[in-house]
């Protein structure tokens, strides 16, 4: 953990050398985080709720995914970018050195820029909880942390399998971003929203609705039942054969050669 | 001009060997793509709207934007481009007798035409081919699908010129992080990609009538649906010719004048 603090302070003191990139480069962020929200926003001056949900709602739905994939690429863009390890030849320097694999790569990289959008989904949560004027207990505060620390997860675990199938393919496969991106995307709103067929595959597939759905209607007063409240928690044990997954590619890991 | 036009066949059959980038950017784009019905779709059953557009029509509209979003979207990268500035190989293009300015507009419009190409016909088919509440429409006449079709290529034409005073900006910038991702990240979202224009909370539609953005796909894929009607879709036409004209002409003149001053990086 020590070693993770020491290189991430190393990326932010080398990112902050170009100041003036540096700071243009936030801005374009939050101007095109902003079109997310943007569109959420514009669709409910037209429309009053969506399935019931109104905008607060949504928007609170909409920032814990969104916090949870922006975590994901400021602290952990090595492992997004895996392909590049495996293509280079570079995953031979990570094995011959005596720490563990997976927190090597994980540091090897940061996109710090993307700090713009973990703040802003912040302020869209902050904005929204006041709106929603919920009754707060010390059960949904726990459910909300709760939430947040899987939404960091699960895309970890995305990430985590799509670096695996690289051991397999070698080069990076273009169709996770279906799984990532495309699965962001959908769960920025509440997933009940959507047909049956989505709603099983992003319920036992990939736990999405873990993330953000169940627990959520428990926070929102929707659903009393109290298991909803710890459903997050079935993410955490999603991490354990993606982290399996991974150390089987390493084993079976050969080398591109030079 | 017949330099221009080879420029343009050679970045396009180039651009054309990239089809296994093609397919997996088509499989992203049709799940984007049925994701955005769904949402629409759950909006538009949740209650009464006052949009002007219908639920099939905003669902076309959906699909035509996943078909052609590489051909017209501003968040568009052309890295070779920059980093043929940043690195100083500036110098060779200054070398040729040919004019830079043409020379990069034909390269970046052959860049997305190639890639449009490759990817628009399989997302359409599938679009037209789904179910019926996700399905994709018919045009609503055959006059109106001729200026769908003209808009669409205008819209090309200026959409490359957008993006032809972005490396220009670089030159001077040298940095394409800075100014030009701000900028096409507007483009974006006034252009309709976000979202549709009727979809826009009323002050900012009003804004963005006068800015070239919402001429590039936006103006094509309302005609198509019938949002736009044919007397408006000739004013828009002219709209898109006057910011194609003023677009190129500030794109030509600003590099003329930086090119008389440039330094080129490096050794």
């Amino acid at each position: 953990m020590k070693l993770y603090i020491k290189a991430l302070k190393m990326h932010i003191m080398s990112e902050l050398q170009y100041k003036g990139s540096f700071f243009m480069s936030i801005i374009s962020q939050i101007i095109t985080f902003f079109s997310y929200y943007f569109v959420i926003i514009s669709l409910f001056t037209k429309f009053n709720n969506i399935k019931g949900f109104s905008l607060y709602e949504v928007l609170l739905c909409f920032s814990i995914i969104q916090f949870g994939f922006a975590f994901n690429e400021v602290f952990a863009r090595g492992i997004d970018k895996f392909d590049n390890f495996i293509i280079s030849g570079k995953f031979d320097q990570l094995l011959l050195r005596p720490k563990n694999i997976i927190l090597q790569v994980l540091i090897s990289e940061t996109d710090f820029v993307k700090i713009a959008r973990l703040i802003q989904s912040l302020i869209v949560m902050v904005i929204a909880l006041i709106n929603l004027r919920l009754e707060i207990t010390l059960l949904k505060i726990f459910t909300l942390i709760l939430m947040f620390i899987s939404a960091i997860i699960i895309f970890f675990c995305l990430f985590l399998i799509s670096a695996s199938y690289c051991f397999l393919t070698v080069q990076g496969l273009e169709v996770r971003n279906v799984l990532t991106d495309g699965g962001k995307q959908m769960a920025q709103y509440p997933i009940g929203i959507f047909n049956k067929g989505f709603i099983f595959v992003f319920t036992f597939i990939v736990p999405y609705a873990f993330v953000n759905y169940y627990p959520l209607l428990y926070f929102l007063g929707r659903n009393n039942n109290t298991i909803y409240a710890f459903s997050p928690l079935i993410v955490f044990i999603y991490l354990i054969p993606c982290i399996l997954l991974f150390n089987l590619g390493t084993k079976k890991y050969k080398s591109v050669g030079s | 001009m017949k330099v221009y036009l080879s420029y343009f066949k050679l970045k396009f059959i180039t651009g054309l060997q990239y089809r296994t980038a093609a397919i997996a950017g088509i499989s992203t784009q049709i799940f984007f793509g049925l994701v955005n019905v769904l949402v629409y779709i759950a909006f538009y059953k949740s209650g009464d709207s006052n949009v002007s557009m219908s639920l099939s029509q905003t669902i076309t509209y959906l699909w035509l934007n996943q078909a052609f979003l590489i051909l017209i979207f501003q968040f568009y990268r052309d890295t070779e481009l920059y980093e043929l500035i940043k690195s100083g190989n500036l110098s060779y293009e200054l070398a040729r007798p040919q004019n830079l300015y043409w020379m990069w507009y034909f390269k970046i419009l052959a860049t997305r035409a190639s890639q449009a190409v490759l990817r628009f016909l399989p997302a359409l088919i599938f679009a037209f081919l789904i179910p019926i509440p996700y399905k994709m429409s018919l045009p609503v006449s055959i006059s109106s699908f001729i200026l769908f079709v003209v808009a669409l290529f205008l819209g090309t034409i200026l959409i490359t010129a957008i993006s032809t005073l972005y490396p220009i900006i670089v030159i001077k910038t040298l940095n394409e992080k800075g100014v030009v991702n701000i900028f096409s990240a507007f483009g974006d979202i006034l252009g309709g990609l976000a979202v549709p224009i009727p979809f826009f909370p009323k002050f900012i539609a009003a804004f963005s009538k006068y800015l070239p953005f919402q001429y590039v796909s936006d103006l094509p894929f309302r005609i198509y649906i019938g949002n736009i009607g044919i007397k408006d879709a000739f004013n828009g036409i002219f709209i898109q010719l006057f910011w194609i004209a003023t677009l190129i002409l500030i794109g030509y003149i600003v590099l003329q004048k930086l090119l008389k001053n440039v330094s080129v990086q490096g050794g």
